[in-house]
């Protein structure tokens, strides 16, 4: 048999459940003294799929403190069998586990989940993402007022901003091994608007004011400065307005870089 | 940035190097020769463990140890993932790179643990050709490891030591002989691990395995999850007779324990070393 028919042959016996192609890969495998090959297969099976439900739960450690052990595993084995790993870095499998809760039904009755998954899944990317440098205020220093309005000012590489119908940021911080404050949250809250960044290599959430969302959005989207200005319908004289937070922006290490 | 990392080549016992254990290793600096990263988990392009790694590389050699390579795939060899690898050796310098003979993917799918190939000669042929694009990608001879394995193919034309021994003629690559897998395979195969390593050529095993099984009812399963039973001791004692002083790594993959139980396993591996020097 050809290798690649074999090893796909191999590949849809361990995730079919009808056992068809389990059976034709039985015929192309010596029974052993003590394994038979129905048992050799079950061995890999198992195996590969504790390995990806594994790597799913180090990336979900939430989800699986919310829904518990048993109920992880069963969401995570229907996971892994709608979306196959597509990378040799388990660090990149589980990227659809957020959209896939959302019409997951055994999980409809915790419907802050798919949220509180997003979360985590840009956590853990943030967290292994690339370093940002920190702004270099003398070469800011340096840009004639003339070219202000054209400046484009750069986020951390490793952020990302999240809104959310429920309090993700305290569902999250409840679930933390080392929390010890209160175990109640407040599902009807309220809309919250989270600003997700990494510092060095320390990991942030910070809740944004609107004005403050309004303009990371704009620096998000890679807006020149005076265009921001504008839209935002405020001058970018210094200390009022757009500049007053862009200072602040600043001496929170929200902007990392800039363009002109 | 200039980084000052002392040479890269191994000598003795060393551990596999794991999160848990970052701490532990910046704070105490332990007496271990040498640690192994799993370069699966470092690929990612920044951020704190990468940032742990490089300072643990100022003090220790490291070796890079994988197995998303994918060497007895039939899809075409991931040369993105190589780039990736590429990229972490030239910043890590490590003694050497290894990863498996076995495949983890067919046609871009991954099941992300070794499966063990058909050891034919056409297979033998396919899976040097790959490894030889891979060492000339990252322009170095590469280090091939025995897997533990739980099936065996009818196809099979010779054993897997036999099959092995082509890949090195093919390839010129050397070997990272990991004596638990070989006791593993043979107890779930039936056949005498000694005749595995009376066919291994000396001068090519570069780097010794050592891990603990796990028994089940009818046979071993390969879970790097223990600490390393009599019998693989007992393997190991004829292997270093047979090659030498030969780099030994504790490898310990699922309950990671302590660092002192994994410095004991080592301490016991550096005397057994010792005695063949
Ligand atoms: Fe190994």
């Amino acid at each position: 048999m050809e290798l690649a028919a074999l090893q796909q042959l191999f590949y849809d016996a361990i995730f079919d459940k009808e056992g068809t192609n389990e059976k034709e890969l039985c015929k192309l495998i010596t029974t052993a003294n003590n394994l038979t090959a129905n048992e050799g297969i079950a061995i890999y099976r198992g195996s590969i799929l504790g390995k990806l439900s594994r790597a799913l739960k180090s990336i979900y450690p939430v989800c699986y403190r919310l829904v518990g052990e048993k109920f992880f595993e069963a969401t995570a084995t229907t996971y892994i069998h709608r979306f196959p790993s597509k990378s040799p870095d388990l660090g990149d499998y589980g990227e659809h586990f957020p959209d896939f809760l959302v019409n997951f039904e055994p999980a409809a009755s915790l419907p802050y989940l798919p949220d509180v998954t997003r979360l985590e899944w840009h956590w853990h990317r943030i967290f292994n993402g690339e370093d940002s440098s920190t702004l270099d205020l003398k070469a800011l220093g340096k840009i004639s007022q003339t070219q202000w309005g054209d400046l484009i000012f750069h986020l951390p590489k490793t952020s990302i901003l999240l809104e959310s119908p429920y309090p993700i940021h305290k569902i999250w911080q409840i679930n933390q091994s080392d929390y010890e404050g209160e175990e109640y949250v407040n599902l009807e809250e309220g809309e919250i608007k989270v600003f997700l960044w990494r510092q060095g290599y320390d990991m942030r959430i910070d809740l944004p004011t609107e004005e403050e969302w309004q303009l990371l959005k704009a620096f998000q989207a890679k807006k020149p400065f005076e265009t921001i200005c504008e839209d935002l319908a405020v001058g970018y004289e210094p200390a009022h307005g757009v500049s007053a937070l862009l200072t602040q922006f600043v001496q929170r290490g929200w902007i990392v870089d800039f363009s002109v | 940035m200039t980084t000052h990392f002392p040479p890269s080549q191994i000598a003795g016992a060393g551990i596999g190097l794991r999160s848990q254990h970052y701490q532990d290793i910046l704070t105490h600096n332990p007496p271990v020769h040498w640690f192994e990263i799993l370069s699966d988990n470092y690929l990612a392009p920044g951020g704190q463990p990468l940032h742990y790694l490089e300072k643990i590389r100022q003090n220790y050699p490291i070796t890079l140890h994988g197995v998303g390579m994918s060497l007895g795939a039939s899809d075409p060899l991931d040369l993105e993932y190589l780039a990736r690898l590429k990229r972490l050796a030239k910043r890590i310098e490590p003694a050497h790179i290894s990863d498996h003979l076995a495949w983890i993917s067919i046609k871009g799918h991954f099941l992300n643990d070794l499966v063990p190939l058909p050891y034919t000669e056409a297979v033998m042929e396919h899976v040097a050709q790959r490894i030889l694009q891979a060492q000339e990608f990252l322009g170095q001879r590469l280090l091939i490891e025995n897997p533990s394995s739980y099936i065996t193919f009818k196809e099979s034309a010779m054993p897997e030591w036999a099959f092995i021994q082509g890949i090195i003629d093919k390839t010129d690559c050397n070997l990272l002989l990991d004596v638990n897998n070989i006791y593993v395979s043979a107890t779930n195969h039936g056949f005498d691990p000694i005749d595995y390593l009376d066919a291994i050529p000396a001068e090519r095993v570069k780097e010794i395995h050592l891990a603990g099984y796990e028994k089940r009812k009818d046979y071993l399963f390969d879970t790097h999850g223990y600490q390393i039973h009599p019998p693989v001791w007992q393997l190991y004692q004829t292997a270093l007779k047979r090659f030498g002083a030969v780099p030994t790594l504790i490898e310990w993959d699922t309950n990671i324990p302590a660092f002192e139980i994994l410095m004991a396993e080592a301490d016991k591996a550096n005397a057994q070393i010792k005695k063949v020097s």
